[in-house]
């Protein structure tokens, strides 16, 4: 494992007004050919992230590259299908001139009933040839599930490094994740129908499944959110860890917000998992990149001590804001050699209890995070 | 480790690390289960739905459970089990007998059918990799059987080749435990590293086997520790096969019926492998397979007193598991009578009220004279009384409802009911009364069983609930008995939250929502009946074998979408133990069409107000089912039900 710190030990980020700041900047210093990915839903934030990039200015295409997912006819996400439909032809007003638009279908389910959103998500590019145009690649993952996201950013990072260095010339593109945060927004989507058996994500499973790892010690760092204790009983009866290592929002918008997530598992994590209070851990809110940190600082130290029982075996899972998953990816992605993985649970779509109005959509926050690409580069 | 708070919590087997509390916890009553002779040389198929106990079988039989339980054999609480598993010849005094190797298939099997291999080295490469895993949880079992070091020892161990079967050369026996091991390592990463690589998968065209080597090479005395057997049975555990694609579970079926080795495979898998076809159509085990559906085992005539009593086992082994609780038995903790003297009141009124009600609309007429007077002159308690009076208003009702009308006014004998038909009617009128005065009705021990729906998890969930009261009382040095008012209230609730959750946790979980609310409402306007037609009440509605070939058929499915949807609804129902179904049932004892019957979950009951007993249910159409999809249930416009 790497002496350093870890390759997003430095990172950049922004947020909010200074979101809007750096595209201006970025886009308007020269001319930017984009593709900017985004998920076909019904979310109210879906184009909220592709119309502030375009409001940014600036020269060169902004081509757009819808992934639609087909959660099959089950699907409780059906029932809103014209807000769908109402996004999608906003998004068709929003694409400008000269800029294409390619419509991309991504099939949740295999003829068989099993699940394959991941590895078709992962294969949406397939080379480096696919994104050769482009200067910059900004995947917004606010309409996405993780089970697309996250195997669609990782096999992206893949292709990145192992084209990088091969020909200074054609430098792959920039790399770059949008979310859009809206926490009462989150709290009215709900996941309904969640699968039975936990699994892990398509590229992210390290030895995790192997028997020729099985008795090696294994650690379970979930990022908790709220309303996920069924999500959370089940990713624990698929990883069955030796250790927990709990991770919390702190600090957080609401100082509370902590006391709450315990009291809420309180029963799951100290009277069934018997969790030790002092394994858990704390990253901040908003920032993606201290969960990276701190994830990564983890890993590495219960590599350390377990080293004389054997490799350690690190699950990690999602259960909080999309933004905070975001620095689970990236520290999955880095120590994928190191026998860590990304444990989720799928469900079988969401639901959307009421409509934000208007104003409350305005307290909707954009952040980029620029994951790959010249701000890295030596 | 500090000892668990509330037992009752550790659900399920895997999460329960300690062998010695796996062991305290696991009640022998469970291994009623398996036969008693065939076991180690058949394919044997475990089916439930989550949380009916199959993964806890399975531990039970490998070597780490198996040493420990002959380690504690002379302690008292592992003695009864210890016995058990002794008289099936699978642990002895000088130790375990039998290899058990667990495999688990809820891994990434299925996801070698996304690769792009063509369908024949698709076949080789989950033979590989099963193969491979067998093998090397088949090494592992072998040395802590042994009670030998894993991975350090693994050269001690040497694996033959059998002599009467053909075993490919590249599986490198006969040799060592350790160049075994590093052979399906090896072989194991190489797949595994296909499926997961975000390149494009590599592997190589010559791995890959036909069949399922690894069996040939577990049977007895091909696995020698220093020249000898490691053991004389070996048991291969495969659980989750449910997780398979429905093409590698019929390649894992049909390898293991053509090898017939002479050893024991048992398989477990849920009630979701079955596709809505096997859901809904009988069971069948062939002459290959001897199977076993956990839930309809304990259902069976006579075995749901043998469930209760597991039950009481499980919860006394439980309760024990946390010292700081003293309570004298679990059972004893649920006040069961309602006769005590705070009650008295209560019955008293309603007993005032059911008679008044009774004279009021007998009137002056004198057929039911000798019914009243019957029950005037009876003893008992209040509630004993309560229950007469109530009984005899049934009665009434249903002997007016009688077609044929009497011309003279003259009383009607004094009835002796029969034993059952009297046990029913008192049954019933314990719910109506229940219902309409407010008293409790789901408490007690023998109920709390009973809600369990046949389902071990079920019932530590509740069983964990009411402990957690226990606890609180201990706490606050109260009396650690809990009243029949607040069992039911907790009762109600676990009831309630498992209702809730239904869309979260369950697929197609709107339809199944509606449908369960629909069968529930109908349920409960024919249970509220003033004549009680089907006393003590209707929990189930059944369709015909017909129309169960209609779901059943992919044509006739794919034809109509509302068809598709109730199959699909009521597979997750019944997977989910949600729905019990009961096939080839007839009414009555003279035949007639067989049906299939579908009995709600008994904690659903509890949601709706229901009794818990079996046996009453309604037959409805297909079409009516698929209309409750998206309408509630109305009475029909005729007599109805009201209590």
């Amino acid at each position: 494992m790497r002496a350093n710190p870890g390759r997003w030990s430095t990172y950049f980020l922004r947020r909010g007004g200074d979101f809007h700041e750096f595209w201006r900047e970025y886009l308007n210093s020269t001319n930017r050919n984009i593709l900017f990915v985004l998920g076909l839903g019904f979310d109210p934030r879906m184009c909220l992230g592709y119309d502030a990039v375009l409001q940014a200015g600036g020269k060169g295409r902004r081509d757009c590259k819808v992934v639609e997912l087909d959660e099959g006819p089950s699907s409780p996400s059906l029932r809103h299908s014209d807000l769908t439909r109402a996004n999608g032809e906003r998004l068709e007003q929003l694409v400008p001139d000269g800029s294409v638009k390619t419509d991309t279908h991504v099939a949740m389910w295999s003829k068989d009933g099993r699940r394959v959103g991941s590895r078709v998500a992962a294969n949406l590019f397939s080379d480096t040839k696919d994104f050769a145009d482009y200067t910059d690649l900004v995947i917004d993952v606010s309409a996405m599930p993780r089970s697309v996201y996250f195997p669609l950013i990782g096999k992206l990072l893949y292709l990145e490094d192992s084209s990088y260095g091969r020909d200074i010339a054609s430098r792959p593109p920039n790399l770059h994740v949008l979310v859009s945060e809206n926490a009462q927004l989150d709290a009215n989507i709900t996941d309904e129908g969640i699968d039975d058996d936990a699994s892990y994500v398509h590229g992210f499973t390290g030895n995790l499944e192997t028997e020729g790892a099985a008795g090696a010690p294994k650690v379970w760092i979930p990022i908790l959110g709220e309303k996920k204790g069924p999500q959370l009983e089940r990713i624990y009866n698929k990883v069955l860890p030796e250790e927990i290592c709990p991770l919390v929002p702190m600090p957080s918008g609401n100082p509370r917000r902590v006391d709450e997530l315990l009291i809420e598992y309180r029963e799951l994590l100290f009277d069934r998992l018997r969790v030790e209070p002092r394994n858990f851990i704390y990253a901040a809110e908003k920032n993606p990149f201290e969960v990276y940190r701190e994830v990564y600082r983890t890993v590495r130290r219960y590599d350390r001590s377990l080293k004389s029982l054997g490799p350690c075996q690190v699950a990690i899972s999602a259960l909080s804001s999309k933004l905070l998953s975001i620095g689970a990816l990236l520290a999955a992605y880095e120590l994928k050699e190191q026998d860590v993985g990304v444990a989720h649970v799928e469900s079988q779509g969401y639901y959307m209890e009421r409509q934000l109005d208007t104003e409350e959509l305005k307290s909707t926050e954009l952040t980029t995070l620029w994951i790959a690409g010249d701000c890295y580069n030596e | 480790m500090r000892e668990p708070r509330n037992p009752f919590r550790l659900r399920s087997s895997e999460s329960i690390e300690s062998h010695s509390t796996f062991l305290r916890l696991f009640s022998p009553g469970v291994l009623g289960l398996l036969q008693k002779d065939g076991s180690w040389n058949r394919v044997q198929i475990f089916r439930s739905a989550p949380g009916g106990g199959k993964t806890s079988l399975l531990r039970l039989f490998t070597p780490d459970s198996l040493l420990t339980l002959h380690d504690f054999r002379a302690i008292e609480e592992y003695k009864d089990l210890y016995n058990e598993l002794k008289a099936l010849e699978v642990i002895s005094e000088q130790g375990p007998q039998v290899l058990g190797i667990l495999l688990s298939c809820a891994k990434n099997y299925d996801e070698l059918d996304d690769l792009e291999f063509d369908a024949v080295h698709r076949r080789r490469l989950f033979y590989s990799l099963l193969n491979s895993r067998i093998i090397l949880a088949a090494l592992r079992s072998a040395l802590i059987l042994r009670k030998l070091n894993y991975p350090n020892d693994l050269a001690r161990l040497r694996i033959l080749r059998p002599s009467s079967a053909h075993i490919p050369s590249t599986i490198p026996v006969p040799c060592s435990g350790l160049d075994l091991h590093n052979w399906a390592s090896s072989l194991e990463k190489q797949v595994c590293n296909a499926i997961d690589s975000f390149g494009s998968p590599q592997v190589s065209p010559l791995i890959g086997q036909d069949t399922l080597d690894s069996l040939i090479l577990l049977q007895p005395g091909f696995v020698q520790l220093d020249d000898a057997p490691v053991a004389q049975q070996t048991l291969l555990m495969l659980d989750d096969i449910h997780k398979l694609t429905s093409v590698q579970r019929r390649n894992l079926l049909s390898g293991l019926f053509d090898l017939r080795l002479p050893m024991g495979v048992w398989i477990a898998e849920r009630l979701e492998a079955m596709g809505s076809e096997e859901l809904l159509a009988p069971g069948a085990a062939g002459r290959e397979y001897d199977e076993v559906k956990l839930e309809d085992y304990w259902r069976r005539e006579g075995r749901p007193r043998q469930f209760e009593r597991t039950l009481a086992d499980i919860a006394e082994r439980r309760a024990r598991l946390n010292p700081e609780v003293e309570i004298g038995s679990y059972e004893g903790c649920l006040q069961s009578s309602l006769d005590g003297s705070e009650w008295e009141d209560g019955f008293s009124q309603a007993l005032q009220a059911v008679s008044e009600r009774i004279r009021k609309r007998v009137g002056a007429t004198r057929t039911y004279e000798n019914w009243v007077a019957q029950v005037e002159s009876a003893t008992g308690t209040p509630r004993e009384r309560a229950i007469k009076w109530r009984v005899l208003e049934i009665k009434i009702e249903r002997e007016s409802r009688k077609a044929q009308r009497k011309l003279l006014d003259l009383p009607l004998p004094e009835e002796g009911l029969e034993e059952q038909e009297l046990s029913t009617l008192k049954e019933t009128a314990e719910l109506f009364l229940a219902s309409e005065f407010e008293f409790p009705y789901y408490f007690g021990f023998p109920r709390l069983a009973k809600l369990a729906s046949s389902n071990i998890e079920q019932f530590l969930m509740m069983a964990g609930d009411l402990f957690e009261e226990v606890i609180s009382a201990q706490l606050l040095k109260q009396p650690a008995t809990l009243p029949p008012t607040r069992q039911e209230d907790m009762l109600e609730q676990a009831a309630k939250r498992r209702w809730v959750e239904i869309p979260n946790s369950v697929p197609n979980g709107r339809d199944v929502m509606h449908l369960l609310e629909a069968i529930c409402g109908l349920c409960c306007w024919e249970t509220g009946k003033p004549n009680a037609p089907y006393a003590p009440g209707v929990t189930g509605v059944a369709i015909s074998m017909t129309d169960r070939a209609k779901l059943t058929d992919p044509s006739v499915r794919g034809g109509r979408q509302q068809f598709a949807r109730l199959a699909n609804a009521l597979c997750s129902c019944i997977s989910k133990n949600l729905l019990e179904a009961s096939l080839d049932r007839k009414q009555g004892s003279r035949g007639g069409e067989p049906w299939m019957i579908v009995y709600l979950n008994r904690l659903l009951c509890a949601c709706f107000g229901l009794p818990l007993q079996y046996g009453g249910w309604r037959p409805v159409k297909l079409d009516e089912l698929c209309r409750y999809l998206d309408q509630p249930f109305s009475p029909p416009r005729r007599k109805g039900g009201s209590k």
